[in-house]
């Protein structure tokens, strides 16, 4: 080859256009095994050619397959709700009250799970309200995550005085129980719905950070990333670049652990009376009709549909990370 | 003294020093928090008084219009001093403390059991789970553990108590007769007679003073709390126990035993669980801690005058002093925990220096 074509082959090799880059660094944090095409062209060869059978068949075991159903039928009863049940969402919580409706009514032909307590329909309550709980679910594990996320690598990473004063820190609120201090702050927050899931995220911000932050220091002691020093990188983009996305299968596991602990989190509050009354919530139906021995089906629905959602996050939480993990060769 | 002994002490005795400046950081947080409460406490005192000198005067002289470091300085000597306040909603004119040591020996009666029978049922429950991961043993307990994590605890002990209480009741026509609704019948008194000495358990003085009717009484209405809670506890550590032993098993060390010729028993119980009972014995000693205040849900709803029906009852009143007083004795006994977990955690794996 002549000197010419030679200089052009080297750099087409390395330059990468601007385009794809935002796109293929959040498939690389997002997907864990992810790699970007340009720079393993040889494995993704190879991986085209090797079937990725097996960890499917590790993902696929019953109990992980019963979590994803699980999870897809509440999902489904959450997108579908205007057409599942013919009363609209301001019709099944508070500012509004049914006239004419007969409160505790056992299950008759209008209403096919009976009624509870402000003559608001059962049925109609538990298929909006699993908008509420997806909605309790994802909205306090992002913040608790993102938040993390942040605080744990940069403690771990700095090390040092910072290091110890930010685990202080997260010591002290560690130190409370968080389900009493959520309690005890609600009535003082207000009894808004996102207010609550953001004092959620915040007080899971220290314990989120401790777990990452442990599981950075782990990831840390890795050769590559001692290369990655000794190679000339600086801090930050070793450590966003190597340490972080290999401590991504553990973190994607332990959110949806934590999503499961959210809603029942959500649903505890909600049961003591202090949750959001303007929304249709499985947890406010259990707090209407705790005391009712005779309309035991007002009780019944929406706490087993809480125990649907939370055990169907956390059965796809154990699936994943007995995939995921690296060490069994199976 | 060798050294490592000596760097473990040193390490004891720095944790034990940080724990006083925890606790001080402690009390100034829920001396603020009482301060954002909106119940106004003095009208209680008051009374009928509606002369705006008078209460004026009143207020001055009980330390409302005190800065706030006075404020803080006299929260602060009341504290170490052993005044914690009386309660002036709930339980009117009696002192915080007096409530603290009532209820507390309760919510022991009701925990001790838990404590002691959980970790040796879940332990055994865990590494059969892992050992025959995937098979239909192993599919049995995690369906079983993760109905009871995932079924919200106040959901589970109202299903049991509506059906034992009442629809069990309705059906034997009152021969299987338990009831749920509260700690003791209320027409049974205290089996302590005036001026004897009284521990404050009810178990125990039922048997000092011989008072069968009460011992009988106290332990069925035990029942169905225990097994909510025992049920709680189980799976959860269960679950733990099984993803620790899992990550054990695949280690080099327990195929290098078992190439070795160790039997399979001596491999998971000599090898494999002294390496994963560690994080669990770590939840185990700091959820101990946590039970005693983790029985929120159960309490209320069986009515049982714990711990946590005082506390919930306190924060719907309103009732700052005794939500005060119970939090932080609550986050006294979640320190001291996680510090005897954390001193377990260095004495059972001696390979952890500090």
């Amino acid at each position: 080859m002549t000197q010419i074509q030679l200089e052009k082959l080297e750099s087409e090799e390395y330059s990468s256009s601007k385009k794809g880059k935002i796109g293929s660094l959040l498939k690389f944090y997002l997907i864990p095994g992810w790699r970007n095409p340009e720079f393993y062209a040889k494995e993704e060869e190879i991986g085209r050619i090797k079937s990725k059978r097996r960890l499917f068949r590790r993902l696929l075991t019953p109990l992980t397959i019963a979590g994803f159903i699980m999870i897809l039928f509440i999902v489904v009863m959450g997108v579908y709700s205007i057409w599942l049940t013919p009363y609209t969402i301001d019709e099944l919580s508070l500012p509004y009250l049914p006239k004419g409706g007969i409160p505790f009514n056992p299950p008759s032909s209008e209403h096919p799970l009976g009624t509870t307590k402000y003559a608001y329909d059962i049925l109609g309550r538990l298929i909006w309200g699993a908008r509420t709980a997806l909605t309790a679910a994802a909205l306090p594990v992002i913040v608790g995550t993102a938040g993390g996320l942040v605080v744990g690598t940069i403690s771990a990473y700095v090390g040092g005085k910072i290091d110890s004063i930010i685990m202080r820190i997260a010591d002290f609120w560690f130190s409370f129980p968080s389900l009493i201090l959520v309690i005890i702050l609600a009535p003082m927050v207000g009894q808004d719905l996102y207010n609550l899931l953001l004092l959620f995220g915040l007080f899971s911000i220290p314990g989120a950070a401790r777990w990452v932050r442990a599981l950075v220091l782990q990831v840390k002691q890795n050769v590559y990333v001692r290369a990655a020093i000794t190679g000339g990188a600086e801090k930050f983009k070793v450590m966003f670049k190597h340490v972080l996305p290999n401590a991504m299968s553990p973190i994607l596991v332990g959110f949806f652990g934590a999503m499961g602990g959210a809603i029942l989190g959500f649903a505890s509050i909600a049961f003591l009376g202090l949750g959001d009354e303007s929304f249709a919530d499985w947890g406010t139906d259990i707090a209407y009709s705790r005391g009712k021995t005779t309309a035991l089906y007002a009780v019944f629905w929406p706490g087993l549909l809480i125990a649907i959602a939370a055990i169907g996050f956390m059965l796809i939480g154990d699936g994943l990370r007995d995939a995921l993990d690296p060490r069994l060769h199976i | 003294m060798p050294r490592q002994a000596r760097n473990m002490l040193k390490y004891v005795i720095k944790r034990v020093l940080f724990m006083f400046p925890l606790l001080l950081a402690v009390l100034v947080f829920t001396w603020l928090l009482s301060h954002m409460m909106s119940v106004d406490p003095y009208l209680n005192k008051l009374g009928q008084v509606m002369d705006r000198e008078t209460i004026e005067r009143f207020l001055r002289q009980s330390g409302y219009y005190d800065p706030w470091y006075i404020k803080l300085g006299i929260y602060l000597r009341n504290f170490f001093a052993g005044d914690w306040g009386e309660s002036y909603i709930i339980l009117p004119n009696k002192k915080v403390i007096e409530i603290i040591m009532e209820i507390t020996p309760r919510t022991i009666e009701l925990m001790i059991f838990p404590i002691i029978i959980v970790p040796l049922i879940a332990i055994k429950l865990g590494v059969t789970s892992a050992k025959n991961k995937d098979k239909p043993r192993d599919t049995l307990i995690r369906g079983f553990a993760i109905v009871g994590a995932g079924f919200p605890v106040f959901y589970l002990a109202t299903l049991v108590q509506l059906f034992v209480g009442i629809t069990l009741r309705d059906f034997t026509y009152g021969g299987i007769n338990l009831e749920v609704v509260y700690a003791n019948s209320p027409l049974l008194r205290n089996p302590v007679p005036e001026g004897g000495v009284g521990t404050g358990f009810r178990i125990i003085d039922s048997i000092l003073y011989n008072n069968q009717e009460y011992l009988f009484d106290t332990l069925t209405h035990l029942i169905l709390p225990l097994i909510c809670m025992t049920f709680v506890s189980l799976s959860a550590v269960t679950r733990m126990t099984r993803s620790t032993m899992l990550d054990v098993l695949d280690q080099d060390y327990i195929r290098t035993a078992r190439a070795k010729g160790v039997k399979e028993r001596d491999v998971i119980n000599k090898h494999a669980l002294r390496n994963a009972v560690l994080p669990t014995s770590h939840m185990i000693i700091s959820g101990t801690a946590a039970a005693l205040l983790g029985s929120l849900f159960v309490e209320i709803t069986f009515n049982y005058t714990g711990f946590g029906y005082y506390m919930i009852t306190a924060i719907w009143a309103g009732d700052y002093i005794v939500i005060n007083g119970l939090l932080i004795f609550s986050t006294i006994i979640i320190i001291s925990g996680t510090l005897i977990a954390d001193v377990a955690y260095t004495i059972i794996d001696p390979r952890i220096i500090y």
